[in-house]
């Protein structure tokens, strides 16, 4: 089971935080200061698995990736295959760069709930969805839709009521 | 054009407007509910539901999940839901049939759905798999529709690899059956594994070679586990071996991680053993996760073929390895050496040369151990000595290997006699060389060293005797009460002379035992790489504590009748084991030097304890006394300011100048009374401290400040809790900078009344000096009190309602501190028990009442009444009340203690020492700093 999804910038700043399992605020602020200050010691071209045992919990491991600015970080138990959720990463950043074209880290920022939306159609629950990034496109395409479809209600309800009260 | 928003909604008011009859109404309503369910709920339910929730939730999402007319996306987020509800609740799928409709769900042709139920299926075998095997076909097809490549939309492949995650899922899943029996089913799920393990290459592009890799690892755990033709298992190895070798880091990390799972699954020994080269060269890899891997996996591989290889090879890499590696191949190095030594004598060389290259790596086990095997081994022991003696010719030599050589030439250096250079005269001024760099933990060992010397040199030496008498006459008036003693009696001993034969006599065998490094390294082998410094450190620590809550009752004894009641020591599990371990390391020598006839039998339990393998108790008099002083001899205050400053400055008082500022115990005093202040401060720090109380919760917050303009070096601060307090003390970062204060919080939790105090191990370097100070930490029984007003109608029944001992405990208390009633209700008050006036009709009495809370008793009243006697003030009757025997007890001592000392310290203790005190005495005469003092 995949315990937490993490973005982190080179900075140590989280950009993205998704924990699977109840994990009280202060304690994710804990294991993301420990995971960046493990990673940032991390020199080049050395395996992309840490074993979190010291810091996650026993049976933790930690699988990272860098792009450009950003540390992708999953954290699962030994019931996944490491390099499944390496390509996961893959996959998750692949969709992000389809959503965006030339994702950035200014992209992530601003668009802080595509983030989440995008990764809810991957993960679910600490379980894999979905790892067709079509597929995950599609989704997150007709909830933008909707949503783009609530906020015109609003705005109808909104000028409504202006009209009315 | 903004009604095209709610056109779902128009249509839905339109159809339920044009509706004849209620029925209808209710049926499109209905329906629309049903809609809205179906978008929905998956997602919802699992995050949110609880038990109940799962079971009136779960048929539902079931029939979403086999319905075939639902949209898959929902069917997908279905299968998830239904995972989750299942970990919540595991009746909800053990019902008759779901095996059935899980089998048909594995025949799903939509990848996404696949997966999703794929991966609910893993966490149904993972819990049972018996209930499934019908599904197991089902999965060999699902890895043979991947693996052929059958049906696959264009999609679902990634980097042209059919969807990797779901063969990963499948295999997994596999996994879980303990073995395929159907010959034509396993043949076929063979062909599928031997199609993946020769059909993955190695390629250009990273990515593709990930999920390649990712599927073949995969593949190759599946083999393992069905444990096949031996033919396709050493193919298996030899893929493992290629990939430990390549350039991609992950997949040699990869690689030796599966080996190493190889060796625990099958008897693969020989075939991983070739590869043995190419692991010893990983060992040097940039990558510490590949170097602990393939510390790992040489670890598992050793036997005894490879034993000397491999060893050789590990102490080699110490001297290079990072310290975050040593201690583990400290130990790893020498478990290995005792597991399979080819001959004793390669096990000495080995532990000694690992003492020589990594000495502040090698805890005591792993010395003591050492000697076990040379006392038990006659023949090693010369070999052992000669040994010993060579490495004391290095010019600066480890101070543990100080420890083992002196001890090990103590015990058989007469059997060198003949040799150059190994007279008892010259081991003796080779040992004794050593002493003045060594610490105080190591100086009684050198004392019993030369004491066996002396024993050896027959005949008598007089020039030799007088050396050794010198030097103990030198330690004692030493402060350390360890090496004190042993010095006193020593020389007492030698005097004797042919006595002294008797009595130092060569230590006995051992009892064998399972070795306690083995055990260690059994306890850790799940995560075996985990076996890290901190984690030893935080053994050690808690294995400290013990013994100094342990030793509380042994020295307290005497004075209180109750205390064998009272105080019970904890008695879980580990703490029993580290108990066990203390008292059967310190059985062998006991009977070699027994302390009891000198040093009388009120000797506290830290002295009985403190024989040559017992390092903490050796260590444990200077840090344990002013505490169970402290706790013990309430009636003894009086003195207790001026032992307390003494016993509570530096340990190693010699070699530091610095001085506290203020006085110690006072700051402490005051501290039990407020909530912040100054516990401690010298020329360069000062350590603050602020608390918040609440119940039996508290949180205090440590100020670590750097008065200097200098960088504060090495900066330790270690928490001794006692048994009944639960601390957790956030890291403290090992340099303060300059003029900077640190803030250190601590969550503290009373577990159940006692009055034991937690002390605070605070160190740091200021320039060459090390100061090391043993603080009491202001988290006294009052914090855990609340005042509570107590009106005559409450008050009675439950004076009442508590008839008498343990409950109820009364006693006439003298020598108090004379003082107006008034001044003694401020002090009640300020000890948070709150005095009710008016309730007991005589006005010299006086009448109190708190509560107390603690995890164990949650919050519970506690009744005070005092009488007072107007014409003796330093006497009066106190009887406490609560529902707890052991709070009772706690809290009247406690009062006691307050109404009998002086809170504002700065009184000389004169007066107060000279109370009569007959049955005392001895105690504290054993105490160091009591010790002092007399001396003084």
């Amino acid at each position: 089971m995949i315990s937490a999804v993490i973005v982190i910038n080179n900075q140590g700043k989280p950009r993205l935080t998704k924990f699977y399992n109840y994990t009280a605020v202060e304690q994710q602020q804990q294991i993301i200061r420990s995971i960046y200050s493990v990673l940032c010691l991390q020199p080049e071209n050395v395996s992309n698995f840490i074993e979190g045992g010291s810091f996650l919990g026993p049976d933790s491991r930690l699988v990272y990736k860098l792009f450009a600015t950003l540390y992708f970080v999953f954290v699962f138990d030994s019931s996944e295959n490491e390099l499944a959720m390496f390509d996961l990463i893959q996959v998750y950043v692949e969709t992000l760069e389809k959503c965006f074209s030339n994702v950035c880290e200014l992209d992530i920022v601003l668009n802080y709930s595509k983030m989440h939306t995008i990764l809810d159609e991957m993960i679910l629950g600490g379980q894999v969805v979905e790892t067709n990034s079509e597929k995950i496109m599609q989704a997150v395409e007709e909830i933008s839709k909707l949503e783009k479809e609530t906020g015109a209600t609003k705005l109808l309800s909104k000028s409504a009521s202006l009209l009315w009260g | 054009m903004a009604l095209s928003g709610m056109r779902g909604l128009s249509v839905f008011i339109s159809d339920v407007r044009n509706c004849r009859n209620k029925e209808q109404e209710r049926l499109r309503v209905d329906k629309e509910l049903g809609n809205i369910r179906t978008r929905f709920k998956n997602e919802k339910v699992g995050n949110i539901g609880g038990r109940e929730f799962a079971e009136s939730l779960a048929p539902d999402v079931q029939k979403l999940l086999i319905s075939s007319s639902c949209r898959p996306l929902v069917r997908k987020k279905a299968a998830l839901c239904l995972l989750r509800l299942f970990r919540k609740n595991p009746d909800i799928l053990n019902i008759d049939g779901w095996s059935d409709r899980m089998s048909q769900l594995l025949d799903e042709r939509d990848l996404g759905v696949l997966t999703s139920s794929m991966s609910l299926f893993v966490a149904l075998v993972s819990n049972n798999h018996e209930a499934y095997w019908s599904c197991l076909p089902k999965c060999v097809k699902v890895m043979e529709r991947l693996a052929r490549n059958q049906d696959i939309p264009q999609e679902y492949t990634y980097y042209g690899i059919p969807s990797p995650w779901l063969q990963v899922k499948t295999m997994r899943a596999l996994q879980y059956f303990p073995t395929v029996e159907d010959p034509s089913i396993r043949r076929a799920l063979f062909e599928v594994l031997q199609r993946i393990l020769m059909g993955t290459d190695v390629v250009k592009n990273v990515n593709k070679n990930n999920a390649s890799h990712a599927v073949l690892f995969e593949a190759l755990a599946l083999v393992m586990h069905l444990d096949s033709e031996k033919e396709m298992m050493s193919q298996c190895v030899a893929l493992l071996g290629k990939f430990i070798a390549v350039r991609e880091p992950n997949i040699r990390y990869l690689g030796l991680e599966n080996m190493t799972r190889m060796l625990m699954v099958t008897d693969v020994h020989e075939i991983i053993k070739r590869h043995q080269a190419q692991i010893i060269t990983s060992l040097k890899d940039p990558d510490i996760s590949i170097r602990r891997r393939s510390l790992d996996l040489l670890y598992g591989m050793c036997d005894v073929s490879n034993a000397k290889d491999i060893v050789e090879e590990l102490l080699q890499y110490l001297a290079t390895a990072d310290f975050a590696m040593r201690e583990e191949l400290a130990l790893k190095a020498a478990i290995l050496a005792e597991k399979f030594a080819p001959d004793l004598s390669w096990y000495v060389d080995v532990i000694l040369q690992l003492i020589d290259k990594a000495g502040d790596f090698v805890s005591d086990d792993i010395w003591f151990r050492v000697v076990q095997f040379v006392t038990n081994n006659e023949d090693l022991q010369p070999y052992a000595a000669l040994k010993a003696r060579e490495y004391l010719d290095k010019p600066a030599i480890h101070e543990t290997m100080v420890k083992v050589s002196a001890y090990l030439l103590g015990e058989y250096s007469h059997l060198l006699a003949r040799r150059p250079g190994c007279s008892p005269k010259e081991i003796f001024g080779i040992i004794h060389e050593k002493l003045p760099t060594v610490s105080t933990p190591t100086i009684p060992i050198l004392l019993t060293t030369y004491a066996k010397i002396l024993m050896h040199s027959q005949p008598p030496d007089p020039e030799l005797q007088n050396q050794i008498w010198a030097v103990y006459s030198k330690y004692e008036s030493c402060i350390d009460a360890e090496i004190q003693q042993r010095a006193v009696e020593y020389f007492a001993l030698s005097r004797k002379g042919e006595a002294l034969m008797d009595i130092l006599a060569e230590m006995p065998k051992f009892p064998e035992r399972q070795s306690s490094l083995i055990k260690k390294a059994e306890d850790t082998e799940a995560d075996t790489a985990e076996l890290s410094a901190i984690k030893l450190r935080t053994q050690q620590q808690t294995s400290n504590a013990l013994v100094l809550t342990d030793q509380r009752p042994a020295n307290g004894a005497p004075q209180v009748s109750q205390l064998g009641m009272v105080m019970v020591p904890s008695t879980s599990n580990a703490d029993q084991n580290a108990v066990d371990q203390r008292v059967t390391q310190s059985n062998g020598t006991l009977s070699v030097v027994d302390p009891q006839p000198l040093a009388q039998d009120h000797a506290p339990a830290g002295d009985i304890l403190g024989d040559l393998l017992s390092p903490l108790a050796i260590e444990g008099p200077p840090g344990v006394s002013p505490q169970s002083e402290f706790n013990g001899v309430p009636s003894h205050e009086g003195s207790v300011g001026a032992n307390d400053a003494l016993a509570l400055a530096p340990v190693g008082d010699q070699e530091s100048t610095v001085k506290p500022i203020g006085d110690i115990a006072e700051r402490f005093q005051a501290l039990c009374l407020k909530d912040s202040g100054v516990l401690y401060e010298d020329p360069y720090v000062q350590i603050g401290i602020k608390a918040e109380w609440r119940g039996h919760q508290g949180r205090m917050v440590l100020f670590l400040g750097n008065k200097n303009t200098a960088p504060l070096d090495s900066v330790q601060a270690v928490i001794l809790p006692p048994s009944h307090l639960k601390l957790d003390i956030s890291l403290v970062p090992e340099i303060i900078p300059p003029r900077a204060q640190v803030q250190c919080p601590l969550e503290v939790v009373n577990l159940r009344p006692s009055r034991d105090v937690a002390v605070l191990d605070f160190s740091y370097k200021f320039g060459t000096h090390l100061v090391n100070n043993k603080l009491r930490l202001p988290a006294v029984l009052n914090k855990f009190l609340q005042p509570i007003q107590v009106s005559a109608e409450e008050f009675f029944p439950q004076w009442r309602s508590l008839p008498g001992p343990p409950l109820k405990l009364q006693e006439v208390v003298r020598g108090v501190r004379p003082m107006p009633l008034g001044e003694m209700a401020n002090l009640f008050n300020s000890l948070k028990l709150m005095v009710c006036p008016g309730l007991d009709p005589n006005p010299c009495n006086l009448v109190a009442s708190t509560t107390f809370y603690s995890e164990n008793t949650r919050a519970m009243l506690c009744l005070i009444r005092i009488e007072t006697d107007p014409a003796d003030r330093t006497q009066l009757r106190m009887t406490v009340a609560s529902g707890d025997p052991t709070l009772t007890f706690e809290l009247k001592e406690f009062i006691k203690e307050n109404l009998v000392s002086i809170p504002t310290a700065g009184k000389p203790p004169a007066p107060v020492a000279q109370q009569p005190q007959p049955n005392n005495q001895p105690i504290a005469s054993s105490d160091p700093g009591a010790l002092l003092a007399g001396l003084l």
